[in-house]
């Protein structure tokens, strides 16, 4: 299919938020005062694994100011992103799992007194063994339990078995094993989590402004632990400052406000310090892996065995998601025959992990990217040839039943190495320099919700009138990645109108139709489709007016430009704006409301026609893919990692907002660098965080941006709406084996686990120079 | 994350401070840019009774210079005046190199040279090239003034002379000898906003044949509680005549001379290790300068 | 104990209430309502509160309202000019995508301003440089130093300030 002639989208348009965050005008939950409001502050516990004797508050009530303190017992109610694992609380029920855990909460009249009166609450803890690694945790599950119904400490365990990957190794050529280890990261968004509650005690509704990305989850989990109807509950979302995952469950604050707030008949705000943030983490799960490849004599995968451990932290969040799509994560984006994985969340008694930024890709794309590298070597190809010869083309289905529409993986891979001159430069730089290159895919959304609802996953109204214009609404929710810029784009291209002239109704589980929310970079694809469905409504009734009004038939009339016209005789032609008067003026206000609910895809394994179990994530309408190649010099002497150049050359379908993209592609790849080179949270032996700052938890600044080249490849996706895919979570699934392959390149060591920080790469120098004279000294 | 109560001064010149700081003994703390001090008030490993701001002392701020005699920096004087100032760079060029790489732009902007050196932090960024510079510092009391160099007025982890009613005033930078030239350098993950893993400045001075060298400071920082001046190191290198072999030899010296410890930043071992690779690059940039040497063409 | 202080904030006199412990960000958020001051990490790390007074970028979570009379503090609100129009900085961010939640953005302006009032051609370097104090988690920066950089262009042939 020929991609279409579009004006709106695919224009590089300024996001239509833009004017009034540099002018310090939008408005974030902890810039709203409402009249009467209190400030609330959380109790954490400073043990990491303990229970809970006794709370006493009484001194704290006693403090002038303060209006109301809870306890865990005030909203006892378990919750949990998936339904089918909640163990989480808003505050600490008679036990503590994590060093931070919210174990009480206070109102009071402002932010200073509420802090100081957290020091009057009293708590005695009988400290209990603390478990922060998850091989010792399972080891040890008989004697210490985090959860009672986890008596091994374990979350959840699978197995998928696709194929018949022993025979297969058995008759592979090349096969090569390795352990990787990835490390305890937090998202760093900028704004930290921040809840405002306002219950009406007459009427029994709440009014919830929080900086989340999941309305919709935020709403449900709400309903559960405060016992209210969802219709009695409204989510609204003021800016968000960042978000990553981070914001893709409910928080303690969200649950602490809204439970003082309906205690005290008044609105609470409550907003995390840095410090929380961390306490609370639900960063990206620390993974011990191994994986087993096998090729045969040609360099075509054969088999790929995967086990991995997911270290969770406390609490199951997030988890068995994650878990399952690390499993799936390794059937693209190359053909691979013949699978098994063996995966298992444990807990641990740290801040529990959760959903972060290409959540469950980044581990096993690490592990599989540098192995590939390296079997490479082995076969004596590049690895850029043995990613060309196994990458994944349009209309794959894996063994695993993930169907692949449309790809352009492999022109990613090539615009990539010519771009970067890799081949002329890989193996052949001096000692030091190196440059590594790495592919990756990412999911355009799920095929489920996590509540197994077969409702459509995202509804769109478009509204039309001569008053209000253009407005769509949409609960979606813009956490910074711009969708409301997209979503106009994309109404006013199929509209035939300007996307200035769009107004876009987002974040507001009451205004805003039903949206499940930004994760799974789902959005532009999902609200894409409920679009188009919309907004065909809209046109074939304006079109019916027209017709009258420009002297022909409907189906004759094409819209663009703010205009109706004949497509025969384009002189005969009439004003949009005249049209929707002449509809106003006769029937009223004018309505599209369009549906997107993504194919219902299952995991089977294709060899055996059978059902997999957890095998259903990992699903999505269409994926997007990428190429990266990092060009490093490593310093000698001090290991320090200096990054030259970036080249990066992505398929995210057709790019709805190209600046857009280039902005996500960008920040992708600087935070996914983070993570390779200087990020890690660090806990003490009791599991108290040591790092809970932006002094410690070192984010690359400004300082640490190398040159970056980056190319939108020439894409459309016939499957999709508008031909969009992803293009927020894939550009950071590269980048980890990218820049481990560049420094293999450069001075020769594989690193296995992360980050890579100057003293490793240093020890590792050492290591290789003693085995150098040795081997040369014998 | 909010602060105790104080009381607030805001002295006008030297003379009120010294007579507050009497009056209020160990109870008031010095305000100077804050960048210290407030955050461990946030995080409540200070809570001081009274704050005496020193930033509209005119008296102790600004960078004044008389040939032959050498520079007076005010300790109220912005590290970022320091960073910008042409006579600092010219004559005091591992200051002026320190106070550029101090925390952000911002940090810069608040963050004072006293403030630096009073807080005593082993990471602090100016005290290891004031050192190197031979710096003096200027005590004043209501008893008098008196002159000590930096090396002696820092004590320890957040520990100087600094005696109940004494202010710190002033750094007195000697004029630089002929044919010298001092650099600094860290080694910290990024390139910004970092604490020093090990930090080292090296002022070195050569004979009239512009390749002996007539004396040397090598001074690192974050490898002990207080600046350290590696003797030894310096003592291998004085009076002989610069090469490549004193100099990895005068390397070695220093690494085993520092005294560091292992943290999250960094581990001992790699601290000492680093020391020598500072030492090593600085060493030669320093040579290279004073002998008029292109830079890397020794 | 609470006293009366005078601040200057973008050009207007504003007498306020204040304890002395109060931090400059709290009175501009709370007192003066001027909420595009933001708090990021309340630790003097982030960058997100950053002000100018008496032009030089400083950090308003780690520095006392008090000690802030007789100076003049420019915030984000600051820069628009009177008959609304955006500062060519602020217009340069909004042209080349450099701005995505916008958490962090009036800090960076506001650092960015500093910058090019006493540099308006400033290299790719020193924009990095002056922009270090200030954590970006979206945007990769890249954006942020190609606006900075057409911005000072502008600056410099318009003479604008």
């Amino acid at each position: 299919m020929n991609k279409p002639n579009y004006t709106q989208v695919g224009r590089s348009v300024p996001r239509i938020d833009g004017p009034l965050k540099v002018k310090g005008e939008a408005i974030y939950t902890d810039d709203m005062v409402l009249p009467r409001m209190a400030y609330g502050k959380i109790k954490r516990s400073p043990y990491a694994h303990a229970i809970i004797k006794k709370i006493d508050y009484s001194k704290a009530l006693e403090l002038p100011g303060v209006i109301a303190v809870i306890t865990g017992e005030d909203g006892p109610n378990k919750w949990g992103i998936v339904p089918q694992t909640a163990n989480e609380v808003a505050l600490a029920v008679g036990k503590v799992r994590f060093w931070g855990e919210g174990v009480a909460a206070v109102a009071a009249i402002d932010e200073e007194t509420a802090e100081a009166a957290l020091d009057l609450i009293e708590v005695e803890y009988e400290p209990l063994p603390v478990l922060l690694d998850p091989q010792e945790s399972m080891q040890r599950a008989n004697e210490v339990r985090i959860h009672e119904d986890a008596p091994e400490n374990i979350l959840h365990a699978g197995e998928q078995l696709f194929g018949d990957p022993d025979k297969a190794f058995a008759e592979c050529t090349y096969v090569l094993e390795k352990e990787f280890h990835t490390s305890y990261v937090n998202h760093a968004f900028l704004e930290p989590h921040t809840a405002l509650a306002s219950f009406d005690t007459p009427s029994g509704q709440l009014q919830m402004w929080s900086s989340t990305q999941v309305p919709h989850y935020l709403h449900r989990q709400l309903s559960i632990v405060l016992e209210m109807p969802m219709n009695k509950i409204r989510v609204t979302l003021p800016a968000i400052g960042g978000a990553f995952g981070g914001k893709g469950e409910a928080s303690p604050a969200d649950f602490c406000a809204a439970l003082l707030s309906r205690k005290i008949g008044r609105p609470v705000k409550v907003t995390y310090e840095r410090s929380e943030v961390f306490a609370t983490n639900k960063g990206r799960h620390p993974c011990h892996m191994k994986m087993k490849i096998g090729l045969d004599q040609d360099g075509y995968i054969q088999a790929i065995d995967f086990d991995n451990t997911l270290d969770g932290g406390a609490y199951a969040g997030w988890g068995i998601v994650v878990m399952f799509y690390t499993a799936s994560m390794i059937h693209l984006p190359y053909k691979v025959p013949n699978a098994r994985a063996r995966v298992r969340r444990v807990y641990t008694n740290k801040p529990t992990c959760g959903a972060m930024r290409g959540l469950g890709g980044v581990q096993p794309r690490y592990a599989m990217e540098c192995m590939l590298d390296e079997m490479a070597e082995m076969v004596g190809i590049s690895p850029y040839e043995l990613k060309m010869k196994n990458a994944v083309e349009s209309g794959y289905l894996s063994v695993s039943n993930l169907h692949v529409p449309h790809t352009e993986y492999k022109k990613c891979l090539q615009t990539a190495v010519e771009k970067s001159g890799y081949l002329e430069k890989h193996g052949k730089l001096p000692f030091g320099k190196g440059i590594g290159l790495a592919g990756g895919y990412y999911i355009s959304g799920t095929a489920y919700t996590l509540y197994q609802a077969y409702k459509p996953h995202t509804t769109v109204l478009i509204r039309v009138d001569t008053e209000g214009g253009v407005t769509v609404h949409c609960a979606a929710a813009d956490i910074g990645q711009g969708c409301n810029t997209v979503m106009a784009q994309m109404a006013a291209e199929e509209l035939g109108i300007r996307y200035e002239d769009v107004h876009v109704v987002s974040g507001d589980t009451e205004t805003g139709t039903f949206d499940l929310g930004s994760f799974a970079s789902r959005l532009t694809y999902a609200s894409g489709v409920a679009i188009k469905d919309a907004a065909a409504q809209i046109n074939q009734k304006l079109k019916e007016v027209a017709a009258g009004m420009v002297g022909c038939r409907a189906d004759q009339l094409e819209i663009k430009d703010g205009r109706f016209y004949s497509k025969f005789e384009p002189k005969k032609a009439i004003e949009w704006e005249k049209v929707v008067d002449v509809y106003t003026n006769a029937v009223g206000t004018l309505v599209g409301i369009g549906h997107f609910s993504p194919p219902r895809l299952k995991g089977i394994d294709l060899t055996r026609g059978k059902r997999v179990q957890g095998a259903n994530i990992g699903h999505s309408p269409t994926f997007g893919f990428s190429c990266q190649i990092w060009e490093v010099d490593v310093d000698l002497e001090t290991g320090k990692i200096r990054v030259a150049k970036v080249t990066e050359a992505g398929d995210c379908g057709q790019a709805v907002n190209p600046m857009s993209v280039d902005g996500q592609v960008e920040g992708s790849i600087m935070f996914a660098m983070g993570q390779a080179l200087y990020e890690e949270m660090r806990l003490d032996a009791e599991g108290k965080m040591i790092n809970a700052s932006l002094h410690d938890y070192k984010v690359p600044t400004a300082m640490e941006l190398p040159e970056i080249d980056t190319t939108i490849v020439d894409s459309y996706d016939p499957t999709a709406p508008f031909g969009v895919k992803e293009s927020g979570e894939g550009p950071v699934q590269p980048t980890i084996p990218a820049i481990t392959n560049a420094v293999y390149d450069a001075i020769g060591v594989r690193f296995t686990d992360l980050p890579i920080t100057p003293e490793k790469v240093l020890r590792a120098l050492k290591e290789k120079q003693a085995l150098n004279s040795e081997c040369s000294g014998s | 994350m909010y602060l105790n109560d104080f009381e607030y001064f805001a002295p006008k010149t030297c003379g009120e401070i010294l007579d507050l700081v009497g009056r209020l003994g160990t109870k008031a703390k010095i305000l100077a840019g804050g960048t210290d001090l407030l955050i461990m008030m946030k995080e409540k490993m200070l809570k001081p009774d009274y704050l005496i701001d020193i930033n509209d002392v005119q008296e102790l701020k600004g960078i004044s210079y008389e040939p032959g005699k050498g520079a007076v920096i005010g300790t109220a004087t912005k590290i970022s005046e320091i960073e910008h100032s042409d006579l600092i760079r010219e004559k005091y060029f591992a200051l002026s190199q320190a106070a550029g790489e101090l925390g952000s732009a911002q940090v810069r902007a608040m963050a004072t040279l006293g403030g630096n050196s009073c807080h005593a932090s082993p990471a602090a960024e100016t005290p290891p090239p004031l050192v190197a510079l031979g710096a003096k510092v200027v005590v004043k009391s209501i008893a008098g003034e008196k002159e000590l160099p930096l090396e002696e007025f820092i004590l320890g982890n957040r520990k100087t002379t600094l005696a109940e009613g004494e202010i710190l005033t002033k750094f007195l930078l000697p004029e630089p000898a002929p044919r010298s030239a001092s650099r600094y350098s860290y080694i910290g993950l990024r390139d910004a906003m970092e604490i020093d893993a090990v930090n080292m400045a090296v002022n070195l001075a050569l004979e009239d044949d512009g390749r002996t060298v007539k004396s040397l400071r090598m001074v690192m920082g974050s490898v002990s509680p207080v600046p350290l001046i590696a003797v030894e190191a310096q003592g291998i290198l004085i009076g002989q005549v610069f090469n490549q072999e004193l100099m990895e030899k005068a390397a070695q010296a220093a690494s085993v001379e520092a005294n560091p410890i292992s943290d999250i930043r960094a581990s001992a071992e790699y601290r000492r290790e680093m020391v020598a690779v500072l030492a090593r690059r600085l060493l030669q940039q320093a040579f290279n300068a004073a002998s008029g040497t292109k830079e890397g063409n020794w | 104990m609470k006293q009366l202080i005078t601040l200057e904030i973008n050009n207007r006199v504003y007498e306020i209430p204040v304890d002395p412990k109060d931090l400059l960000v709290d009175v501009v958020r709370k007192k003066v309502a001027l909420t595009g001051t933001k708090k990021g990490c309340g630790q003097g790390d982030c960058g997100a509160c950053t002000v100018l007074i008496d032009g030089e970028p400083v950090l308003s979570c780690i520095t006392l309202a008090i000690a802030c009379q007789g100076k003049k503090i420019t915030t984000i609100e600051g820069l628009v000019a009177e008959d609304g129009k955006l500062h060519p900085i602020q217009q340069s961010f909004v042209d080349h995508g450099a701005v995505q939640c916008g958490f962090c953005t009036p800090g960076m302006i506001l650092s960015s301003k500093s910058l090019l009032d006493k540099n308006s051609r400033p290299s790719e370097e020193e924009i990095k440089r002056g922009i270090a104090g200030n954590i970006c988690r979206c945007t990769g920066y890249k954006r942020i130093v190609a606006a900075i950089s057409a911005a000072g262009e502008t600056i410099s042939s318009e003479g604008v300030k």
